[in-house]
């Protein structure tokens, strides 16, 4: 069966805060409008259980964060889908061609919030005890160990938030972190280091996963002295950084080698005329949801001058 | 009757819910964190406790959101 070509004003790859706040002003401006999400509308922040740097909300969760910028992006008539998968991208200046697993694409203007994904645990047996122990999602997964022993992994703020929310589980946590501090905001790190239940474990890195069928030990190696010991752990939970979600553009945009994130500046424009990139997707120094916002804004406001222009014939 | 098994916080759990209305399929959930003897009918059906797990005849099941998957086996075209 053929798939149904569509026509847009405007195709948002990723529905993260830049996705949904590009979409809710192109909304505004009367474009017509789609967000295509394969994962998580929200992106990262969903996992995220306090937000406190996101200017209007003393303390926020990122779920409810997310709803409402959602709320606002839908109200203002832009269109999400976060059910459908896209297969490939074709992106020039002259044609934008987006196939999903339903549809064809072919929208005046791109704007990619495509962000990041999560590190995997860089271990052999990290497969063999993928959610047999270790775990990516503390918010899916952390209910499975009730009075347990859980071991955090990483020390920005994803982990430290993630541990500080297991605390409610946990018999015993442990913060293993290959760097000799925590690198998280200030505020989280005092709640997690004054918790009696927490031993962290610096300058460490893990060696290996060991157990049955499900996760019983890890063994750590002290990066300094390269001592090495076994530790009885029950669940793992990884929080080691992002890598970001260019693969699929890497054909037709110019990459930052060193990192993987797409070419763009102050203004979001790419190496093609059209095609924007938002978020932290985008080369750039700064990376927090306020950036993202103003992103997602900027993107949205030029991609409009953009649309304009090419139904004008300039 | 579609049966998911979740926590009120689990994105995914979300997301599998937000497809099922979406296709307007019925569902029951149950949350794992609070009742214990959902928690029981998901360990017996998949030895684990991982959520979100749908199934419809309590034998065979998904886990966490795989399109393809819940299509086949709910029967959405």
């Amino acid at each position: 069966m053929t798939k149904p070509n569509k026509e847009l004003d405007l195709l948002i790859i990723g529905g993260g805060v830049a996705g949904l706040t590009a979409g809710m002003y192109a909304g505004r401006m009367n474009l017509k409008t789609l967000i295509l999400e394969n994962e998580l509308v929200g992106g990262q922040i969903v996992n995220a259980h306090g937000i406190e740097n996101y200017p209007g909300f003393l303390s926020i969760k990122g779920s409810e964060l997310v709803e409402r910028i959602q709320e606002q992006a839908t109200t203002a008539r832009a269109e999400i889908d976060e059910f459908d998968t896209i297969l490939s991208v074709q992106l020039t200046a002259a044609e934008k061609i987006i196939e999903t697993e339903t549809t064809i694409y072919k929208p005046h203007a791109v704007i990619i919030t495509s962000g990041m994904m999560r590190r995997k645990l860089p271990i052999a047996e990290e497969k063999k005890f993928l959610s047999r122990g270790i775990h990516y999602c503390e918010l899916c997964d952390g209910h499975m160990y009730q009075n347990k022993i859980i071991a955090v992994v990483g020390g920005g703020n994803a982990a430290v938030d993630a541990a500080n929310f297991l605390d409610k589980y946990a018999q015993k946590l442990y913060i293993i972190h290959r760097s000799p501090q925590l690198t998280a905001d200030p505020v989280s790190q005092d709640k997690l280091l004054k918790n009696p239940k927490v031993t962290c474990f610096f300058n460490t890195n893990i060696l290996k996963a060991e157990g049955s069928t499900s996760l019983e030990s890890i063994l750590l190696e002290d990066k300094n002295t390269h001592e090495q010991q076994t530790l009885k752990v029950d669940g793992i939970f990884v929080n080691i950084g992002v890598v970001p979600n260019s693969q699929l553009f890497k054909n037709d945009l110019t990459i930052e080698k060193s990192s993987g994130h797409i070419i763009a500046g102050e203004t979001c424009e790419t190496n093609i005329p059209g095609v924007f990139a938002a978020g932290d997707i985008r080369t750039k120094q700064i990376r927090q949801l306020t950036t993202a916002a103003a992103d997602g804004t900027v993107a949205a406001l030029l991609a409009e001058k953009y649309i304009q222009q090419q139904k004008e014939g300039k | 009757m579609v049966k998911i098994y979740s926590t009120p916080e689990c994105p995914w759990c979300h997301k599998v819910k937000n497809y099922l209305k979406s296709k307007n399929v019925e569902y029951q959930d149950f949350n794992v964190e609070e009742d214990d003897a959902a928690r029981d009918e998901l360990y017996k059906l998949t030895n684990d406790l991982i959520v979100p797990v749908t199934t419809i005849d309590g034998s065979t099941y998904v886990t966490s959101f795989d399109k393809a998957k819940l299509d086949e086996m709910i029967g959405i075209n």
